[in-house]
This record gives C-alpha cells, structure tokens and sequence, in this order.
C-alpha cells in the first residue's frame, strides 16, 4: 500500500515534468525567443548526453559534491561544539548569541575579496565559503533543539552521574535530533547555493572547478543549452538527496520513534 | 466524486498556464521602433582603451551630429553580460575584444562590427623573478585573467600554441577575475603569480618592485591587433541608418578628437577615471596606446579560434562579421 503511494508521487511528478516540458517545447518552437535564449528541450538533453559521455559534466559534480560533503561534515562538528557549549555554560551562550548575531546576515559572497586576501582562491576558500553559510542557521536550530529538552531528561542523566560526552549521545542527540534533522536540511540548501555561488566566481583551479564552474564556462562561451544541462543536474542532486537520503533517514530515526509524524 | 474535482483542479491550473503563456509571448510583441524621436543605447566596459567612448559622452558629441538623438550609456561588468543584453534587445551597441564577439557571431548571434576603437599595450605580469617566460610556469603558479574566451585567454592560448604545440597548456592554471581584484591578488604576491591585464591596471602593475612583463600581446599575436571593437545588433543598423551612421560619425569625431587634442582630453578622461591628469596623458600617450578605426587581426583570432575548437567555423565573406565601410585589415 505503501509503495503504492510512493509510486503514484512519481507518477504524478512526471506527469507534470512532461507537462512543463511540452508547454517549453511549444514556446521553443514558437520561434518567438532565439534559441540563444529559449533552447529546445531536445537540444538541452543533446548537450547534456554530450557532457555526460565526455565526462566533463560527471567530474565537474563530483568535485562539487566532495566540497559539500567535505565542508557539511566541518560545518556540523563547528555548529555541534558551538551549541553544545552554548547550552552547558551561560558565559558561552552569550558569546555564541553574539557571534550569531554578528555573522548570521553576512552572506558569504560578500565576505569573498576577504577571503581571497587570507585564503587565496583555491578550494579552501570555497570551503569557507559553504561552512560560514552552514554554520550559523545551524547553531540556532541545534541550540533550540537543546533547549527545548524538558529539564527533567537533564536532572536524569545528571542523577545516572553520567558524563559530559555521555549525556551528549545518550539524551541531547536523540531528544533534539527533529531539530538536528531540520538543521541539516538548512545547512545543506544553503551550502548548494554558497557553493555554485563562490564556484562562479572562483573559477577553475587545476582545471576542474565544479558545477558553478561549467555553467560560467557554458556562460562566457554562449552554449545556452549547456548552461540548463547543469542546472537540470543541480536539480536531480537537490531531488535525490530530498527523497533517497533525508526522508529514508527521517523514517529510520525521527518517524520510528514516534517524535514527528 | 474525487476523481472528478481532481480533473478539474488539472483542467484549472492548466488554462492558468495557458493563459499566462498568452500573455508572456504578447508582452514581448510590443512596438520597441517607434519612430518619434532617435534613441541609442550604448555599452561600454571600464577602462582607458574606452576613453572616446568618454569624450563622445561628455562632449556630447553624438547629440551635436544628431539633434533630438537620446542617447543611453550602460557601464556593464563584462563581455558575457554585454552580449546577453544585446540579445535580449536591450542595447543597440557594445564594446568588446574580437574573440567575444566571434563567440557570440559562431553561435548565432545577428551583429557585425561597426568600427574599430583602440589598440593597447596588454599582457601578463608576474612578480616571481625566475619566471621570464610562459615555459617558466610550474603547476603550483595560478593566472589571473577575466574569463574564459576573453582575448587575455585567447592571446595566452595563441602564446601556448607556439610555445607547446598545444593551446590548452596553461588552461588548468587559469583563475577568473576582474581586472581590479587581479590586480589586489597579483600585488598581494601570494597563490596569483601572473595576471593578463589591460592598462590602467597593467601599467600600475608594472610600476611596482619586482613587475616585470613576461608576454605583450602582440608577442603573443605576433603583430598587432585592434584591442577593442564597435559591435551592433542587425536590427539596430537595418531599422535605423540615420542614427547608425550618426553614431559611426560620432565615434570617429571623438577619435580625432584624442588625436588632435590630447590635453584636454585627458583633463575629460581624469575627471572620469578619478586620476590625476598628467597620468591620464602619460598613459593616453603611451607606445602601444593607438585610438583609432581601422580593424586589424580578424583573421588571425579567426583562424586561431576555428583551429583550436573556439568556434566552429570561419566566416566566408567578411561581409559577414562587418558592415559596409569598415576599414579593415587584411
């Protein structure tokens, strides 16, 4: 029954991707819009294969990948240590409340010709980039998360004597993890947009620069239907990660144990 | 019962897309040539190659040669972004290197070019003394240049051609920026040892410790070549000669004006630039700095570009990349 349900999601999804895709196919062959604006559908998964088959399009994610992944993993130990402190010691909530307060509204684009300055223009920089945008909407979320465990779970674990790193993973992970979940999620909507961001900016270093990189290079060369191959790209990534790794994680934990529905 | 309101519910969102299909595609059909009163929108990019693009906007030069005319001036960042208002319609003319403008007439784009603008002294600057030239570089060394098929790029690819037998030698250590944020990188002497720049930047580059030039780009060409062109849409010149040939006029009054009046030029050019009026004249005067428009190098950016992958093909007539009356080179 179940999978029944799942299967017409998909069904109706792609009824409405077809639908889209005919009703851009009619503007496209309305000759209204030059293709230079309005490529054909068939020419956007012409060059899409094309890149597929040259390996190009393939490199270019899986470098784009390896930064998120990278600077997610960073970014949730930072925002864990940050929140955990904030809620064990008041003298660090207040500076973390700060810090928040300071860094929050800064987008990382603007932070760039700074960050060029200390850290150059290799990966590094990238990784900043994403790992600043990461970070602070994850400490708020982490931080409320923490708070709203009932005090009572607390005076439990401190009656049990138990250690620092103990009640950590045995009651303010799984008491907060709704919120961890939801901060996750945040953390890695926004680490796309940082990452294809900076990756436009940056440019190749060492000749593969991701896929911000190749929808630039797609950009400056006038291939406007490779420039929609690497969108449709960024697209199926944001779907498979919503729908392979997030929800399949919010049935086995959250669902499971009966904290959300 | 369901079934039935969730067809309709289909039958509603798609008449709302279909009507606003409708109204897109009819927006886009308004009159943009009305004939009352002449309009030009011209673009221009940042630096002293453009300088008559400045004196024909502050002497008003194009409203002398055309009463009436409106004339609109966009300072736009780069070249890509040029091209696609162009596209869109949204500009009559742009001012940009060859190469760019190839890549956008490969791919279909309805423009020729209407006058050549400068030539100038560019090239790649390095601060590190054991490079002196290209086969120097190491992979750990980064170039910073504007973007990829901007004519800095395609005049190091040419230098690579001949250097390696191989274009694409030192793609990998390519690093985009603007000419301003090179310039802080290549001056912070640290991961940018190498920047392909145009002046003013080259020339501030070069007046620091420890600059030196290791390639100009009529090295690179191996002769020289207009730096900057005047590119129109088809439309703007098919549906308005007058204005078009005012303009060409325009262009070359404010030319031979430099010519002719270097002085007062430059005190136009350092209220613009924001500097000093002796170092605009130095640099307006300087060897290498040559306002004028007549095209040179066509051929060579073109069969480089053709050969190497850039575009895909050559044009058969040059009849078919510039307008009537153009001098050129052949």
């Amino acid at each position: 029954m179940k999978n029944n349900l799942l299967g017409k999601r998909y069904l109706v999804r792609i009824f409405w991707i077809l639908i889209l895709g005919i009703i851009w196919e009619s503007i496209a062959l309305s000759g209204r819009f030059s293709p230079l604006i309005f490529p054909s559908v068939q020419n956007v998964i012409e060059s899409l294969f094309k890149s597929i088959i040259s390996g190009e399009i393939i490199g270019e994610t899986l470098y784009s990948l390896n930064l998120i992944c990278k600077s997610l993993f960073i970014g949730i130990i930072i925002a864990m240590v940050l929140s955990i402190l904030s809620v064990r010691s008041k003298v660090f909530e207040g500076l973390v409340e700060t810090l928040i307060a300071i860094a929050h509204p800064l987008p990382g684009i603007a932070l760039l010709p700074l960050i060029i300055l200390w850290l150059g223009t290799g990966s590094s920089a990238i990784v900043f980039i994403i790992v600043h945008s990461v970070v602070w909407p994850m400490v708020l979320n982490l931080s409320t998360g923490f708070k709203s465990i009932p005090n009572i779970y607390k005076q439990l674990g401190d009656n049990y004597e138990l250690g620092l790193f103990e009640i950590i993973r045995h009651i303010l992970i799984p008491a907060s993890f709704p919120y961890f979940l939801a901060g996750v999620k945040i953390g890695w909507a926004r680490a796309w947009r940082a990452l294809i961001s900076a990756e436009m900016v940056f440019g190749a270093a060492g000749g593969i620069g991701g896929l911000g990189w190749f929808i630039f290079k797609k950009r400056v060369f006038m291939d406007t239907a490779g420039i929609y191959s690497g969108l449709i790209v960024i697209v199926l990534i944001g779907i498979l990660v919503e729908d392979m790794l997030f929800n399949k994680l919010e049935k086995a934990t959250v669902k499971k144990w009966g904290m959300s529905i | 019962m369901r079934k039935k309101t969730s067809i309709k519910n289909i039958g509603i969102i798609l008449t709302i897309l279909f009507i606003g299909l409708f109204i897109i595609s009819s927006c886009n059909n308004k009159d943009t040539n009305e004939t009352k009163g002449y309009k030009i929108s011209i673009a221009e990019q940042y630096g002293l190659a453009y300088a008559p693009l400045q004196i024909m906007k502050e002497n008003k030069i194009m409203e002398k040669n055309l009463p009436d005319v409106e004339v609109n001036w966009e300072q736009l960042g780069n070249t890509a972004a040029i091209r696609e208002a162009m596209l869109a319609d949204k500009l009559d003319v742009g001012f940009m290197a060859i190469p760019p403008f190839l890549i956008g007439w490969d791919k279909g784009m309805e423009w020729k070019m209407a006058s050549g603008l400068s030539q100038s002294p560019i090239g790649l600057v390095t601060y590190k003394e054991d490079i002196k030239t290209i086969k120097d570089f190491t992979k750990n060394d980064r170039i910073a240049l504007p973007q990829p098929g901007s004519v800095q790029h395609i005049l190091l690819s040419m230098a690579c051609e001949r250097e390696f037998s191989d274009a694409k030698t030192l793609d990998d250590l390519l690093v985009t920026m603007k000419h301003p944020d090179g310039m802080n990188a290549l001056l912070g002497r640290k991961d940018i040892t190498a920047h392909f720049t145009s002046p003013p930047y080259i020339f501030k580059e070069l007046e620091q410790d420890g600059m030196h030039e290791i390639l100009s780009g009529s090295e690179a060409m191996g002769r020289d070549f207009t730096f900057i062109v005047g590119v129109t849409t088809n439309k703007f010149h098919d549906d308005n000669p007058v204005v078009y040939d005012a303009f060409i006029k325009s262009l070359h009054d404010a030319i031979e004006f430099i010519h002719n009046n270097p002085e007062e030029s430059a005190e136009i050019l350092a209220d613009q630039y924001k500097l000093p009026k002796e170092e605009v004249l130095e640099y307006i005067t300087w060897e290498g700095m040559e306002y004028n428009s007549n095209i040179e190098g066509i051929y060579e950016f073109t069969d480089f570009m053709v050969r190497n992958g850039y575009i895909s093909k050559k044009f058969d007539d040059i009849d078919d990349i510039i307008w009537e009356d153009v001098e050129y080179e052949k």
